[in-house]
């Protein structure tokens, strides 16, 4: 027993004084991502993740030299995930909310204004967040959007008949495309790029909660905050932020860093 | 939030978490035997529809098979999705489950010595009696730890009806965790959920200790 345990041990020295001799490697940035947010972050038709949240990351990691990995989070459970170190940042179209600076995480300078929204079917008549009292409104569970619904606007939440909470946007697009909810409350630019793929929806024009994005690192993770800034700030400086910009042409009227 | 709302409003959803509970039970079981006797149908086309039925409802996840029945309809024709999600809900997990309980059953009934339904045949009995009367009593007693499994498994598998966005106890659960960015929620959830199941224990045990009889 004792010579398995020393041999055992023995081995394990040798791998470790082997891995001492590698050259240092490229440092690995796992960015974690809502995998079903377009056109934030998404699953692409090729199967692989994008979005533009994704691509700014990347071009990022590139400028600073990282290895960049992408870790699809559960989103109600994002910054549990960050915190047990299972991605090194949360950016995904993320709300900035106040909880998050009092529990000390490192939140980045916001780039997209955001608004919440209720988007419904065009043909159900429905125009104004009155028009709803005594219907059900579907929202994705984690989001600011809930938060707002249990909080900011639990009056207008206690007006429907129910708040169905989905676990993720797609889920409550089809419950409203299924009639079994009669409005999604949704973050704009969310809604603005589900209407122009899908016909038939419409966004009513009454901004509910005024938000911005931004990208949440772990506390006292300035230093790597400070270092992705950066990177983005030279993006926009050389121009790569706005092409990618262009491909987003729903959000791109609320990126911080073009319009300012 | 104080504990004591905390537990109040998951309460709520408990009635919920319940009712899945209670109802796939109620038509799972009968159910179940209905699909074991198909299942062992002399008819071989019959038992082996059947039995790749059952091999499909075992071999998927019950979480994709709630996807199915909740959202299929309404993908594959075009049709609403139900309102009261309680209704898909109790149809995919009362499927699921009468898979299950069929095997349980099956296993149970050809447990029994062919012996028996000689010895039945001599004093007389039709075949229906001699299932009613002498088989299924001693079928009964002999699954009856296998199918306290399934249902101890039941109390926790209904947290799965969160995918399709009913609101049982744990969806309550994780909201009140996700606003109050807290973990005690979900202790709360386990500790709902293992008192359910000390419950269930208690009283499949009961119903053990009465059916042990000629022991």
């Amino acid at each position: 027993m004792k010579k398995i345990l020393c041999l055992v041990l023995a081995l394990v020295m040798i791998t470790a004084l082997c891995a001492c001799g590698k050259p240092a490697e490229k440092k690995k940035f796992i960015m974690g991502i809502d995998p079903e947010y377009p056109p934030f972050s998404y699953l692409g038709e090729d199967g692989k993740y994008s979005g533009f949240d994704v691509e700014v990351c990347q071009a990022a990691c590139d400028k600073l030299g990282w290895e960049m990995e992408i870790f699809s989070v559960n989103w109600d459970e994002k910054l549990v995930q960050l915190s047990s170190k299972e991605c090194d940042c949360v950016w995904s179209g993320m709300t900035i909310r106040d909880s998050m600076y009092k529990e000390g995480y490192v939140i980045s300078k916001p780039y997209f204004y955001n608004t919440q929204v209720l988007m419904v079917k065009a043909d159900s008549g429905y125009r104004s967040a009155a028009d709803l009292a005594g219907k059900v409104v579907a929202v994705q569970l984690g989001t600011s959007g809930e938060a707002l619904l249990q909080e900011d606007l639990a009056d207008l939440a206690s007006s429907f008949e129910s708040v169905m909470t989905c676990d993720s946007f797609l889920k409550c697009f089809t419950e409203l495309a299924g009639n079994a909810a009669d409005a999604v409350f949704v973050d704009l630019p969310v809604a603005s790029a589900y209407a122009a793929e899908h016909e038939g929806y419409l966004i009513i024009n009454e901004e509910l909660g005024a938000e911005q994005y931004g990208i949440a690192f772990r506390p006292g993770d300035t230093e790597l905050c400070a270092s992705i800034e950066g990177a983005v700030a030279e993006l926009v400086k050389d121009g790569t932020y706005a092409k990618i910009a262009e491909k987003y042409p729903d959000i791109i009227d609320n990126l911080i860093f073009l319009n300012s | 939030m104080s504990l004591m709302t905390m537990i109040l409003k998951m309460s709520e959803g408990l009635g919920k978490t319940c009712a899945i509970f209670f109802l796939t039970l109620l038509f799972s079981l009968p159910l179940g035997m209905i699909v074991a006797l198909l299942r062992m149908s002399k008819n071989k086309v019959v038992s082996s529809v059947t039995r790749f039925i059952i091999s499909v409802l075992r071999g998927t996840p019950l979480m994709l098979q709630l996807l199915a029945v909740t959202y299929g309809p309404y993908y594959l024709f075009g049709s609403n999705v139900a309102r009261n999600k309680l209704i898909p809900v109790v149809i995919a997990f009362a499927i699921n489950y009468a898979a299950y309980f069929a095997e349980i059953y099956r296993g149970g009934i050809e447990s029994i010595s062919v012996g028996q339904y000689e010895a039945a045949e001599v004093l007389g009995y039709s075949k229906f009696q001699t299932f009613m009367r002498i088989i299924l009593p001693q079928v009964v007693k002999r699954i009856m730890p296998s199918v306290t499994n399934e249902v101890v498994t039941l109390v926790k598998d209904t947290s799965m009806a969160f995918t399709v966005s009913y609101t049982e106890m744990f969806t309550i659960g994780k909201q009140i965790a996700n606003s109050e960015t807290s973990f005690l929620p979900f202790i709360v959830a386990g500790v709902f959920y293992y008192v359910f199941n000390a419950i269930v224990d208690y009283v499949m045990g009961r119903i053990e200790k009465k059916l042990d009889y000629y022991r």
